[in-house]
């Protein structure tokens, strides 16, 4: 039976000297949490986390959220029934009924305009492929509800929703904005957090 | 005698006489035009068709242009195509560019042309000339002569097809509009043709208008069952939604070009609302209201009937294709030996009447070809409405083919009035207006649009139907499919007779 001598690595005074290395990274690690922990403990406003929903978020204006429908200068819709946004929908979510406007200087409207919006993407081709600028994806990103919840928007929801205040106008030469991106953060919150329907 | 015409290097045999634009569209040569029609006369007016002819300084209209012996013709030259595309830009000078809104969009002149020959950069900077919009200048007809180009095809179909002359160019230059003459609206039967034959939106259709875009309708090439003329016809339908939108004229020899307007409603009847959905039988109480149930069971009472009965009779409308009719005979007249048939017409029509272009007082699609399917099992008939003597035969069961068309039918409500007095009715009928009466049973049957099939028109051409869609209802079938499930039910009831 033939025996294998190994030579043995000449055991270390110290074990402490051997895991120094880990000490130091360990310290270096709590020094960042500890610091981060304490700041956010008495210096809040330095954070960079967000207390939401009672403090809002700031997607930016081009963030592609809720739809809306724009008016007119007179408060009629501005949509005219096209169906360009169903074409270009690829999530076939756009439903669409158009008929005769019985005031003659409109010559054709949408009845009905409906999203499905558990059915939307939020790609952004129904604003895209909008010709008259009737269809846009607003700020608005909060969109959770309850079962039983309508999660068709409706014509009237799409236009004249509450956090719109009136509905958007939009005319040709101006660029308008929708209300939420002219107001106050802090004014903004209030209407986002509660999700609106 | 014919000629050799060269077209893009390639040789064509033409007839003399022949125009460039008749030889092109033969052979599917690409000559974009306005103005030119197939069923029309020529106008030379929307100077787009433009080619080049070797050996002449300038470019000429292919529509006015007749065949020459060694003509050399060119179609696609850069010349050519330059040509195109400044013709178009001068036709959208005024144009409102309104397609968001206009109905046209999807099957127009103006935007299929401009996305081969466009400029895409406009260089007029003067503002567009406004025109009157929206007028409502006739039957079905609405007029924006802001989107004419004044090709003035309209103008040409009232002066020569219906000849009625409604239509006129008034005004000149850019100012020059598409008009009526003073308090006078077109009201004929073939309005809605000059919709089909203006290429771009300026006469739109009041009954198809803002219904549907028309990229989301599919054209099934079927058989128009308005009349005895049988007119080929386009059934834009959603085969998803099972819902028809309108019917187009399609090219044929029986009906040329055009269409009537009586004949482009046909499509109304094919919806679901008006249909009946399942087979229906009468029970308990004289009464109480039909009681819905499946097409098994009915045929089945029927077949009991049909065994039981001493005198049956069938009472055919001419509104069914020559094959139902013929299921429907072999099994009847061939197997169980009926001898009654009788036909079903409208009381008041007038058969022989023909306005001269394609309407027929005759508003059956086969009254011939019923006629020939009972000359084949030996009952020789005269085409006359027969609904009396059937009323007074005194029928123990009578089997009734109820019209596909009601509005066909001038006194409809009083014959299905008289059915409910017999003994025993068994209506097999498409449309959901004979529930308001009560028979014995009602089994529900295809349209024409659910099934293929032949009707024979009133010179015994055979006009082939296609089917469209599948049936609005798992329930409903055709006459044929009916009669084979209740010959399959007779059968065993026999078998069972025999071995018991």
């Amino acid at each position: 039976m033939a025996v294998v001598k190994v030579k043995q690595p000449p055991a270390d005074r110290n074990i402490f000297f051997q895991v120094a290395g880990y000490f130091a990274e360990i310290g270096k690690g709590m020094r960042m949490t500890m610091g981060i922990f304490l700041r956010q403990l008495f210096k809040r406003e330095a954070s960079n986390t967000l207390e939401w929903p009672e403090q809002p978020a700031d997607y930016g204006e081009r963030f592609k959220g809720k739809h809306f429908l724009t008016l007119r200068d007179d408060g009629e819709i501005r949509c005219t029934a096209c169906f360009l946004c169903a074409t270009a929908c690829p999530a076939d979510c756009i439903h669409i009924e158009a008929a005769e406007h019985p005031d003659g200087a409109i010559e054709k409207y949408p009845t009905r305009f409906e999203i499905d919006i558990l059915r939307c993407v939020f790609c952004g081709m129904c604003e895209e492929a909008c010709p008259v600028d009737a269809i846009r994806l607003g700020p608005e990103y909060t969109m959770a509800g309850a079962a039983g919840e309508k999660w068709v928007y409706t014509k009237d929801y799409l236009a004249q929703r509450p956090v719109l205040e009136g509905g958007v106008t939009s005319v040709k030469e101006e660029n308008t904005k929708h209300p939420d991106l002219d107001r106050e953060d802090a004014e903004r919150s209030s209407h986002l957090k509660h999700g609106v329907h | 005698m014919s000629i050799a015409v060269t077209i893009n290097d390639k040789e064509f045999t033409a007839q003399p006489g022949q125009t460039v634009m008749d030889l092109a569209q033969q052979h599917d040569i690409y000559i974009p035009h306005f103005c030119w029609h197939p069923g029309l006369s020529i106008a030379g007016v929307c100077r787009f068709c433009m080619v080049a002819v070797e050996g002449r300084p300038k470019l000429e209209i292919a529509c006015n242009l007749p065949v020459v012996a060694g003509m050399q013709v060119r179609t696609d030259s850069e010349q050519v195509k330059e040509a195109h595309k400044w013709a178009l830009e001068f036709h959208l000078i005024n144009h409102p560019l309104d397609c968001p809104i206009c109905d046209q969009a999807g099957e127009c002149g103006l935007q299929d042309y401009y996305m081969q020959v466009g400029k895409y950069q406009a260089q007029m900077t003067q503002a567009k000339v406004l025109k009157p919009k929206k007028l409502a200048v006739g039957t079905d007809l609405v007029l924006d002569t802001e989107r004419c180009i004044l090709c003035s095809r309209c103008v040409r179909f009232e002066d020569e097809v219906t000849k009625s002359g409604g239509l006129g160019i008034f005004d000149r230059g850019d100012r020059a509009i598409i008009g009526t003459y003073r308090d006078k609206r077109i009201e004929h039967n073939y309005t809605t043709n000059l919709v089909d034959i203006c290429p771009v939106g300026a006469f739109t259709s009041k009954d198809f208008r803002f219904k549907k875009r028309v990229w989301f309708t599919q054209d099934t090439q079927t058989i128009c069952p308005g009349c005895a003329t049988g007119c080929a016809i386009d059934l834009a339908c959603n085969a998803d939604l099972k819902r028809y939108y309108r019917i187009k004229p399609r090219f044929s020899e029986v009906n040329g070009h055009w269409l009537c307007n009586f004949g482009r409603g046909m499509y109304e009847h094919l919806n679901v609302e008006q249909r009946l959905l399942s087979a229906y039988i009468a029970g308990g109480e004289a009464d109480q209201p039909l009681t819905k149930t499946d097409t098994a069971q009915v045929v089945q009472a029927l077949a009991v009937q049909v065994q039981r009965a001493q005198k049956v009779a069938l009472l055919l409308t001419p509104q069914y294709t020559v094959e139902d009719y013929r299921a429907l005979l072999t099994f009847f007249v061939g197997k169980m030996g009926v001898q009654s048939v009788y036909q079903w017409r409208s009381r008041q029509e007038d058969a022989a009447r023909f306005d001269g272009i394609l309407w027929r007082g005759d508003q059956n699609p086969n009254s011939r070809g019923l006629l020939e399917v009972l000359a084949e099992f030996g009952i020789e008939k005269q085409q006359g409405n027969e609904f009396e003597s059937l009323v007074a035969g005194d029928y123990d069961l009578v089997i009734a083919l109820a019209p596909q068309v009601l509005a066909t039918f001038a006194d409809i409500e009083t014959d299905l009035q008289q059915l409910q007095a017999l003994p025993y009715v068994s209506l097999w009928a498409s449309a959901k207006q004979v529930l308001d009466y009560r028979y014995q049973q009602v089994l529900a049957l295809t349209c024409f649009a659910e099934q293929s099939g032949t009707y024979r028109n009133y010179a015994g051409v055979e006009r082939q139907l296609q089917m469209v869609t599948e049936p609005v209802s798992a329930e409903i079938m055709s006459v044929a499919a009916l009669v084979e499930k209740l010959a399959a039910c007779c059968e065993v009831k026999e078998d069972e007779h025999g071995s018991g």
